[in-house]
């Protein structure tokens, strides 16, 4: 079989398993990973009323993965009474974020202002990590919405890091990373990540080390969420589709080696 | 009026501030002692030896050759400004055997940087003539859009060889497998660990983290680049003792260190 | 000139930013501040102009030279409504300029991203082979990880899932210590001989 023609088949077959597993309703108890439950246990023990930056550190394009993981943390974050100060590292997570937070805060009868805020986008992340470390009025004067941020009861008492109790970074890249550097290195904010599962091992170093208090990824992690808060959504919805192409990958894997011990036989013959 | 050191220095950072000045130390010792700089030679890197033959073959089959940084990276990181190492190294080849260089970007300020390495490279070799500033481009700053940009020259120009250099991420294997689809030779290298797997299994070479920051050492032949990379080993060892030495001590008399323990 | 005055910027830079790095003194945040926040934003402004010049005139000689002459319109033609849109209509929610990042970019985006999907398989199929035993050895590290990671196996078999957590926890953490404490001795030699100026390729041209 030429590459060409065996690409498009692999393509043609992961469609069609995907397709179907997003059809199919998932049902049933997921086993929650120690790091998702780590999660789960800092935000249960963080005291209602306690401000806590929720950044929104991607694009649009990981929005199937992204939005049941935000979601899940910030069902779990109003319900426990938490104020997430919402920012965003990257300009397409600013909206994305507001709208999400808007979502979840009806949901629990939430104002805008009083019980969360949104404060929006500040490009040159590094730059933007470091000046709320000094200051955070004065890199956010205003909201997301033009309030001046003094005047929303959401923001009394935060001026650095030191008046939230940390921040929780969702991000589909290495944003969490420059959390963990510049946050955490140089101003001791407690650092948490719900990140894509692709870059979930990249952070496993952190987490070991202590730089990262809690870590979950992707749809399994959402799911695993979704599990621990009693509110079902997106992540277990998904995440029969990802074990279907996980099992499809591991097939893929499979099928291509004996492709290849029979070309290898093959040819050991011919030479014979 | 005398000022207390701890009022400049933050208590909890010096030991990373011992460590940078034990480490700098070492570097500019290697680098500037004259009887260590002539000694050194590097093992071969094999990505980095097929660095000729990509160019080579994209000459023959008249077909560019595409150079990308990756869109993880921006111009303050050392990883972008090793990549722009070997950009130089092959632009300088490429306008030799007059083989069109094909640049993405999705920074502004990289694809300024690159525009200059790759005019200073030509006008290098002579052929000044040959240089064609608008392919450095800047293609998009959002990741997918870069993607897409890179996946779609890829697509038309068809180029004979692919050099994915640089800081990666979500992208890489998106640009390896078009790059691997079309047939081209790929050398690939990253610092970003997560993305190393996708290179390796899509591409012909991969110079794994370090080697990438001792391409330009090993491109250049640069005594002094090279006793730097020198003083790289030298720091591994110091390492390597230091954690050796205090796995013993864990696990002889306890963990000496306390304070630098993850909680 | 040209490349010494560069040089000599990055070096002193780069000096006053690793020692406030270490200073907690009100006078080096303030440094650190001044540099890292305000001149970085400013420069960022800046540099934004030389992106759009630059894809604006790259791709106007590309249009004229008829390389890709469609491809090119559309990205110029997304280039300009898109500020244009935002100008008649603002960037609140309900904008014409919201509509278009909601229904266009983001879709766009999340297609290119999937694509990565059918990409991880083409290249299991391709490239992942048991040629010989480390080989081997990591194939069956994979598959355990990807059937831990699927419903199936996690709810199937129970020693899959911690068998999985700690091959990531020791075994490929190990590796990618190894690998980090290399990069990062890399990115230390790479600035420190940028900073003293045996690493000038980055200057560019002299003339």
């Amino acid at each position: 079989m030429n590459s060409a023609l065996s690409r498009r088949l692999a393509f043609a077959g992961l469609f069609i398993a995907v397709t179907v597993a997003m059809l199919i309703p998932s049902e049933g108890d997921v086993r929650v990973a120690p790091e998702t439950r780590q999660l789960y246990e800092w935000i249960d023990s963080i005291p209602p009323g306690s401000q806590v930056i929720v950044s929104f550190d991607h694009e649009a394009s990981a929005l199937p993965e992204i939005r049941p993981l935000a979601l899940a943390l910030l069902r779990h974050c109003f319900e426990r009474d938490l104020v997430p100060i919402g920012v965003s590292l990257l300009a397409e997570g600013t909206g994305i974020g507001f709208a999400l937070m808007d979502q979840t805060a009806d949901e629990y009868d939430k104002t805008y202002g009083e019980d969360y805020a949104f404060l929006g986008f500040k490009p040159q992340f590094i730059a933007a990590i470091l000046s709320m470390g000094e200051s955070i009025p004065a890199t956010y004067p205003e909201d997301y919405l033009g309030t001046p941020i003094d005047s929303l009861p959401a923001m009394v008492g935060v001026t650095t890091y030191d008046d939230v109790v940390g921040v929780l970074s969702i991000a589909d890249g290495s944003m969490t990373t420059h959390w963990v550097e510049y946050g955490e290195a140089r101003f001791g904010v407690p650092i948490a990540g719900a990140v894509t599962a692709a870059m979930i091992t990249s952070y496993d170093p952190y987490l070991a080390s202590g730089q990262m208090v809690a870590l979950m990824g992707g749809l399994r992690g959402a799911a695993e969420y979704e599990q621990l808060i009693g509110i079902g959504g997106g992540g277990s919805r998904g995440l029969l589709a990802q074990s279907v192409s996980h099992l499809y990958v591991l097939a893929m894997i499979i099928i291509g080696n004996l492709l290849w011990w029979r070309a290898r036989r093959r040819k050991g013959k011919e030479s014979v | 009026m005398l000022v207390p050191l701890t009022a400049w220095i933050e208590p909890d950072r010096l030991p990373i501030l011992i460590a940078a000045i034990i480490a700098t130390a070492i570097v500019l010792y290697t680098t500037y002692h004259r009887r260590s700089r002539d000694r050194y030679r590097m093992r071969p890197i094999q990505g980095l030896q097929a660095v000729e033959d990509a160019i080579g073959r994209a000459t023959e089959m008249a077909r560019p050759l595409l150079f990308t940084p990756g869109w993880g990276g921006d111009i303050q990181r050392p990883t972008t400004i090793a990549a722009l190492n070997i950009l130089s190294h092959v632009a300088e080849k490429t306008s030799r055997y007059d083989c069109r260089l094909l640049f993405p970007t999705h920074d502004p300020v990289i694809m300024s940087v690159a525009q200059e390495v790759g005019r200073e490279a030509y006008i290098r070799t002579g052929h000044s003539d040959r240089f064609q500033a608008d392919d450095f481009a800047y293609v998009s700053s959002s990741q997918f859009g870069y993607a897409a940009a890179v996946e779609g020259m890829i697509a038309r120009e068809n180029p004979a060889s692919v050099f994915l250099l640089g800081t990666f991420e979500a992208e890489s294997l998106i640009l390896a497998e078009v790059g691997n689809a079309s047939g081209a030779i790929q050398i690939a290298g990253t610092d970003s660990t997560i993305q190393l797997a996708f290179f390796i299994v899509a591409c012909d070479y991969t110079l794994i983290g370090e080697e990438l920051f001792a391409a330009s050492a090993y491109l250049s032949q640069d005594p002094a680049i090279l006793a730097s990379v020198r003083a790289q080993d030298i720091m591994k060892v110091l390492i390597v003792i230091a954690i050796l030495t205090l796995l013993i001590i864990a696990s002889t008399v306890g963990w000496p260190l306390e304070s630098l323990s993850a909680p | 000139m040209r490349r010494k005055l560069p040089q000599i910027i990055v070096a002193a830079v780069g000096l006053i930013m690793f020692l406030v790095y270490f200073s907690g003194h009100p006078t080096a945040q303030r440094v650190n501040q001044t540099i890292l926040v305000d001149y970085w934003q400013i420069i960022f402004a800046f540099t934004l102009i030389v992106g759009v010049i630059g894809f604006a005139r790259s791709n106007l000689q590309q249009i004229q030279r008829g390389d890709g002459r469609f491809f090119r319109i559309v990205s110029l033609v997304g280039l300009v409504s898109m500020p244009i849109l935002a100008l008649i209509g603002g960037i609140n929610a309900g904008s014409p300029f919201v509509w278009m990042f909601d229904h266009v970019q983001a879709p766009m985006q999340a297609t290119v991203f999937a694509l990565l999907a059918f990409f991880v398989a083409s290249a299991a199929l391709r490239g992942f082979r048991a040629r010989s035993v480390p080989a081997a050895i990591l194939l069956l590290a994979a598959t355990i990880t990807l059937l831990a990671r699927s419903d199936v196996g996690g709810a199937t078999i129970a020693w899959l899932p911690e068998t999985a957590e700690w091959i990531r926890a020791h075994p490929s953490m190990a590796a990618r210590r190894a690998i980090l404490i290399g990069i990062g001795l890399g990115s230390l030699t790479t600035s420190l001989r940028i900073l003293i100026g045996i690493e000038r390729t980055w200057l560019g041209s002299e003339r």
